[in-house]
């Protein structure tokens, strides 16, 4: 596959107010492959949070790209980042997605490895008759080459070269903090971790959170029910429940590295668990910023992880499996320290919209299904599904931006009806520049190679 | 009463559960609950452990009420939920009944359930297994669920779980 290749599948001519996006994009096994080398295995990957691993020896296993990987809190607090695998023969040393070790032993031969990965036991070695040069290697497990985190928030690449994280973060450093911040003590993670799975390509699932256009139509059910509830069932209320639908700020905004956030008041406060505990939250971190913190934000890091405040608290982690096939992981978080009446509130919420168990997310998911079936085939090739907005997107930062400090290329701010799809241009802009840089620089040193061997 | 009446009578009305949701007579299925029932599904914090205090962890589920029930019923029978375009028909398999302590009027029951998936609309079978563990009472001389705790043991959802998969 060439650059141009690439280029050929979105139609991209902004003076126009033209964008569309081939059907391979959503289900080529050969683009696939090219997305898990320079983009899964070739970018930063959230990886999980520093919350996870609490205590000392805590760890959690994950994968980045085709690779498993352990986070690993050593016996001073450090945490790790290491490639799950024996340095013998390279068999998975951790083998449970959650724990505590001090130390880690291969069953193959008894190699033993220490929570911060350093090689602390080599079967029999001295009647190894082992060379010097064995002798001067590390044994320890291989690091991950690149692994940071931004306030608890954890990132992992297999690619030296990868720029820095604060840069690949830019803007999206403000989401973060939007959520750290909700406690003066930050945050931990609810225990329950929920999987989920659907035969449907991984970009389908980071365009629907950020898509306000499906809401209504998808879980017109949901609301239903909410909207049927009486105000003194016992049951716990939702953000969602009888909302404003006018006279609200609702926007989207792209930024650089193919992050982008949808954003919007009107969802009903006084259902947020940080309402309930808006006394101490409001006055520590002032009134912009907990005016954010209540409005609704799915914030999604390209690509594989997306920071959602909207019924609850969420964390969502994808991990792409083929073009046509994703594995979902999501985590609760919440600030520490909250009220007892506040926990209960968040819980609920959460399994009731973002659960696949839930009353919203498997009607989601079930379309994501019905897309991928839908467009098998040759007779689906553009599809007409990113225009909404195409005509009063800014350039310019909207002051939704401006007043958080950030720069987004792209932001548009309209009424509910509105429905913004520009804000799916930013990822697929960087889905492609990045595919098509990585394979010319392929290329490139693929030809001077051949150069070389005349 | 004896042992074994009491026993008999807890079993048909596992068995008669798992008929209703596979017939999808789920107004007379839901007849089977106590008003104020507790409908618990928990998640997995590990390999090994479920969830256990559904007010400060995760559940997949976690109801307090029959109305909530009520209100999936509705949903699913809407035609307007994507997740029930189609409704699998399915088959729930009952056994392993075991009456733990039983009283005249509240039983405490486990039993194993395996429920077999068909999905017409891609042609595609699936099965959820789950050991249920219930604390059923006596109602205007008939036994009810007061509350169901349904260990999901294959937890990587296939798009979606409701209650008639359980």
């Amino acid at each position: 596959m060439k650059p141009s290749d690439i280029d050929a599948l979105i139609i991209d001519d902004p003076a126009n107010h033209v964008f569309k996006v081939h059907a391979d994009v959503y289900r080529s096994e050969e683009i696939f492959e090219l997305e898990m080398k320079y983009i899964f295995e070739g970018n930063w990957m959230f990886v999980g949070l520093e919350a996870q691993v609490p205590k000392p020896h805590d760890f959690i296993t994950t994968t980045i790209g085709r690779q498993n990987v352990i986070v690993s809190r050593d016996k001073d607090g450090q945490v790790h980042g290491l490639i799950n695998a024996c340095r013998h023969r390279g068999a998975l040393i951790c083998h449970t997605s959650v724990g505590n070790a001090k130390t880690h032993v291969c069953p193959y031969h008894a190699w033993a490895y220490d929570s911060a990965g350093k090689n602390v036991g080599i079967t029999t070695r001295e009647q190894g008759h082992y060379t010097e040069e064995f002798d001067a290697d590390d044994h320890g497990l291989r690091p991950i080459p690149r692994f940071e985190s931004y306030r608890g928030f954890l990132f992992g690449s297999l690619n030296p070269d990868v720029q820095p994280l604060e840069d690949f973060l830019g803007d999206m450093k403000v989401m973060i903090d939007l959520v750290v911040d909700q406690s003066a003590e930050g945050i931990e993670m609810i225990p329950g971790t929920v999987n989920y799975t659907y035969n449907g390509n991984w970009k389908m699932q980071i365009e629907n959170s950020a898509d306000l256009y499906h809401f209504m139509p998808t879980h017109s059910t949901f609301v239903q029910i909410l909207n049927n509830r009486s105000s003194n069932d016992d049951v716990t209320d939702s953000p969602y429940r009888n909302r404003a639908e006018s006279g609200v700020t609702r926007g989207s905004m792209c930024f650089k590295n193919g992050h982008n956030l949808m954003f919007g008041g009107g969802d009903k406060v006084e259902a947020r668990p940080l309402y309930i505990d808006r006394d101490k939250v409001e006055s520590r971190v002032g009134e912009t910023q907990y005016k954010w913190m209540l409005y609704t934000r799915n914030a999604m890091f390209f690509p594989n992880m997306q920071l959602l405040e909207n019924a609850s608290l969420q964390i969502r982690i994808n991990r792409a499996v083929s073009a046509n096939r994703t594995d979902i992981t999501t985590l609760c978080i919440a600030p520490k320290g909250e009220s007892a009446e506040a926990r209960e509130v968040r819980i609920r919420q959460y399994e009731e919209f973002f659960n696949p168990s839930g009353l919203a997310t498997p009607d989601d998911t079930s379309i994501f299904e019905d897309m991928q079936d839908g467009q098998r085939a040759g007779m689906i090739d553009f599809n007409h599904g990113y225009l909404r907005g195409m005509q009063d997107v800014n350039t310019e930062p909207i002051p939704e931006a401006k007043e958080l400090g950030m720069s987004p290329d792209l932001s548009i701010v309209g009424p509910l009806g509105l429905g913004d799809e520009t804000i799916l241009h930013g990822p697929l802009r960087e889905w492609r520049d990045r595919l098509m840089q990585c394979l010319a620089k392929d290329q490139d040193s693929a030809g001077g190679r051949q150069v070389a061997a005349q | 009463m004896s042992s074994s009446d009491t026993t008999a009578e807890i079993t048909e009305l596992l068995v008669r559960e798992g008929m209703l949701l596979d017939e999808q007579r789920w107004e007379d299925w839901l007849a089977l609950y106590t008003d104020q029932t507790e409908y618990w599904v928990p998640s997995w914090k590990s390999e090994y452990e479920p969830t256990d205090d559904p007010h400060g962890e995760i559940s997949l589920i976690y109801l307090t009420s029959k109305t909530r029930l009520a209100e999936r019923i509705q949903r699913i029978r809407s035609g307007k939920s994507a997740a029930s375009l189609v409704i699998p028909r399915t088959v729930h398999t009952i056994s392993n009944i075991l009456v733990e302590d039983a009283k005249d009027d509240e039983a405490i029951v486990r039993c194993s359930a395996v429920t077999h998936m068909f999905d017409p609309k891609r042609r595609q079978e699936q099965q959820s297994f789950c050991r249920y563990q219930m604390k059923l009472v006596k109602e205007s001389g008939g036994w009810k669920i007061a509350a169901k705790k349904i260990i999901l043991i294959n937890d990587n959802l296939p798009t979606k779980l409701e209650f008639y998969m359980l």
